[in-house]
């Protein structure tokens, strides 16, 4: 049995998977397996994948499409390792990530998830200078509402044991049990860690180092941004009962951070309107974003006005700022 | 022969459960013969709560960093006497949803369950929880799960034929979860299904506006009789969000009234007995739970044993305190 599994969920990726594949193929830890789970694609994706299964350490599964948190879970259910990692198919892994992370979660027992910060890369492959430097150490549950140190879906190692624990099976699945909630389309991850923080006692931390390469793809889309924070709004509508007080402490903050993260999405985009609008939400929600992170809500604050005020001729200046900042 | 000396430590805050507990304990005449015990209040964060003459000393207070000088101090001024901790109030989902920094927490039990020759879980599943997160060594961890006087509840109560009428009996506090209960409650269309609620507490106005509106709900205050209590139900509903035991379930079971229990922390324990019906943490959960026992016949709880569960209790008391039954 491999003391570690790598789940790769794959959607219509055949321009990226080959990368992904590679980057996790020269792993320095010797001992995982990787489950690529084919979530229904309609391009090359099934071809590739099974060019890959040749290699003994690599698995195909192919299903109907269910979405991110369905392929995840399709893997969770397939998986051998005692850890068990993810990494979507446009992603990439360093090659020491297995192995900083099995070492952390085995000197670390109480410790469910273990992640570290990335670094990003655009749709050609090439390393921005943005990136995300987490919270690695005394992460509580108001930090995984507010500021999602995980960061993003293909930094996480988790322990199985711990996967086990949030697993259940509604009414109407009849092939296995649901980590991921997949009546969730967005906000899936999310919802995972901090339902973990709410219902176990498990710890998550993180390692230092960016062990990801994180690609960004541009939407362009102010609809998509509607729609992530409504996904938003449902997960915090979902989880609120577990802990109402929790909350009732934390829940304008964590919305006016989410709003933030919005707004300069919208900037990224040039959507002078929706960026203006959003930075303009997130300070009424709350005032806890310019408190403990003055800088980048105020970088916030003046691209959103800038790409207001003086359009889209301003993006090389709001670009520099948000550079300056390096992270979303 | 000399009677064996116990001495059980309490305070102030130390739940009503805890002392109706060591009420029942400090009574069994199965222990009457060989041991004498004595319930002794102090004050939970004092610097020190003394010295004591006993054979044994068993703490039922909960710890915490303040009151670990306390904790230090009765295993410095006892070295050769046996100390017992009973951890009634932590365990896993109460670390999840009331303890922000876990690692320190668990840091300060390892430490405060090191100063005792014996720790003591109240359910199979803390006593889990302690091992995965080793708080303290197997070899000092055992399970005595709580018991009271259930004689007057099992007296006053006779099997259910129709359910109607949902209890739900304990303090309104955010650990009983009464509000997910309301709310689920709320979402069934039933016109003659009931809901009483049995208790005060801090959140009782906050029920009440969740109640507001459905006649169908009844808050009927503090019950001063128990089996009175469970006689006006048909159906118990334990929707706590953390229980290191839960004794309701235990009354319930003993008025032969079914349960519906969350399956948290010690009710987990209970999954499988007849009549107890386990179910989610959500509302949703409690509306289906709550519409399936209305619909069907609800299961018959038989008469529990209670004379061989205590005399059982007190044998496993007994080894606890006597050296010489300890195995």
């Amino acid at each position: 049995m491999p003391q570690a599994s790598i789940i790769v969920p794959a959607y219509n990726t055949a321009a990226t998977l080959t990368e992904t594949l590679a980057s996790l193929l020269s792993q320095t830890h010797d001992d995982f397996e990787i489950i690529i789970v084919d979530d229904g694609s309609q391009d090359e994706t099934p071809a590739i994948a099974r060019a890959h299964a040749t290699d003994p350490r690599v698995r195909v599964i192919r299903q109907e499409n269910r979405g991110l948190a369905g392929a995840r879970n399709t893997g969770i259910a397939a998986a051998r390792g005692e850890f068990v990692g993810f990494c979507d198919a446009d992603d990439l892994w360093l090659p020491e990530k297995l192995a900083t992370h099995v070492r952390h979660l085995q000197a670390e027992p109480d410790v469910a998830i273990s992640y570290s910060g990335s670094a990003m890369i655009d749709e050609g492959g090439r390393l921005m200078r943005v990136r995300q430097s987490p919270r690695l150490r005394d992460v509580t549950a108001a930090h995984v509402l507010k500021r999602n140190p995980i960061g993003n879906g293909s930094a996480a190692v988790m322990r199985k044991s711990a996967l086990l624990d949030l697993a259940y099976r509604p009414a109407f699945e009849t092939k296995r049990d649901w980590v991921f909630d997949e009546t969730f389309r967005q906000s899936e991850d999310i919802e995972c860690w901090l339902r973990l923080m709410l219902t176990t006692d498990w710890q998550i931390a993180g390692v230092p180092g960016l062990l990801t390469r994180y690609r960004i793809h541009a939407t362009g889309l102010s609809a998509a941004l509607d729609r992530q924070l409504q996904a938003w709004e449902r997960m915090v509508d979902k989880l609120r009962p577990l802990n109402p007080e929790f909350f009732a402490r934390h829940e304008a903050a964590a919305r006016a951070y989410q709003l933030r993260y919005l707004a300069r999405r919208a900037v990224s985009n040039l959507d002078s309107q929706k960026a203006w609008e959003l930075a303009q939400r997130s300070a009424s929600t709350s005032a806890r974003p310019l408190i403990e992170e003055p800088a980048k809500t105020l970088t916030t604050i003046i691209a959103a006005a800038a790409l207001r005020a003086v359009g889209p001729a301003s993006v090389v200046q709001a670009g520099r700022l948000m550079r300056r900042q390096t992270s979303i | 022969m000399s009677k064996i000396t116990v001495l059980h430590l309490v305070d102030d805050t130390t739940a009503g459960g805890v002392m109706r507990m060591l009420d029942h304990l400090s009574q069994l005449p199965e222990l009457a013969d060989e041991v004498h015990q004595e319930v002794r209040p102090v004050k939970r964060t004092a610097f020190s709560w003394g010295s004591f003459d006993a054979d044994v000393i068993v703490c039922h207070i909960a710890p915490g960093w303040r009151c670990l000088p306390a904790f230090s101090a009765l295993r410095a001024m006892h070295p050769t006497t046996r100390l017992v901790h009973v951890e009634h109030s932590y365990t896993r989902s109460f670390t999840a949803l009331n303890v922000p920094h876990k690692r320190r927490f668990f840091a300060m039990l390892r430490v405060t369950y090191s100063l005792f020759d014996q720790v003591i879980a109240v359910s199979k599943a803390q006593a889990g929880w302690m091992a995965e997160r080793r708080l303290a060594p197997a070899s000092k961890l055992s399970v005595i799960s709580p018991q009271v006087d259930l004689s007057a509840v099992a007296r006053a109560a006779g099997p259910v034929e129709a359910a109607r009428v949902i209890g739900a009996i304990g303090r309104l506090e955010p650990q009983k979860g009464f509000d997910l209960l309301i709310e689920g409650f709320r979402m069934c269309p039933n016109p003659e299904a009931r809901l009483v609620i049995f208790g005060e507490g801090s959140q009782r106005d906050r029920l009440m506006a969740l109640a507001a509106g459905d006649r169908r709900i009844e808050f009927r205050g503090h019950a001063d009789d128990p089996a009175e209590a469970y006689r006006a139900v048909d159906v118990v509903a334990m929707p706590s969000r953390w229980e290191a035991y839960g004794l309701v379930a235990d009354e319930a079971r003993a008025a032969r009234r079914p349960v519906i229990v969350s399956m948290v922390d010690g009710l987990r324990d209970r999954i499988g007995a007849s009549g107890v019906i386990p179910c989610g943490s959500d509302p949703k959960a409690w509306r289906k739970s709550i519409e399936a026992v209305l619909a069907g016949t609800p299961p018959v709880v038989p008469v529990l044993a209670l004379k061989a569960d205590r005399s059982r209790y007190a044998q496993r008391w007994q080894q606890v305190f006597d050296p010489a039954k300890r195995l």
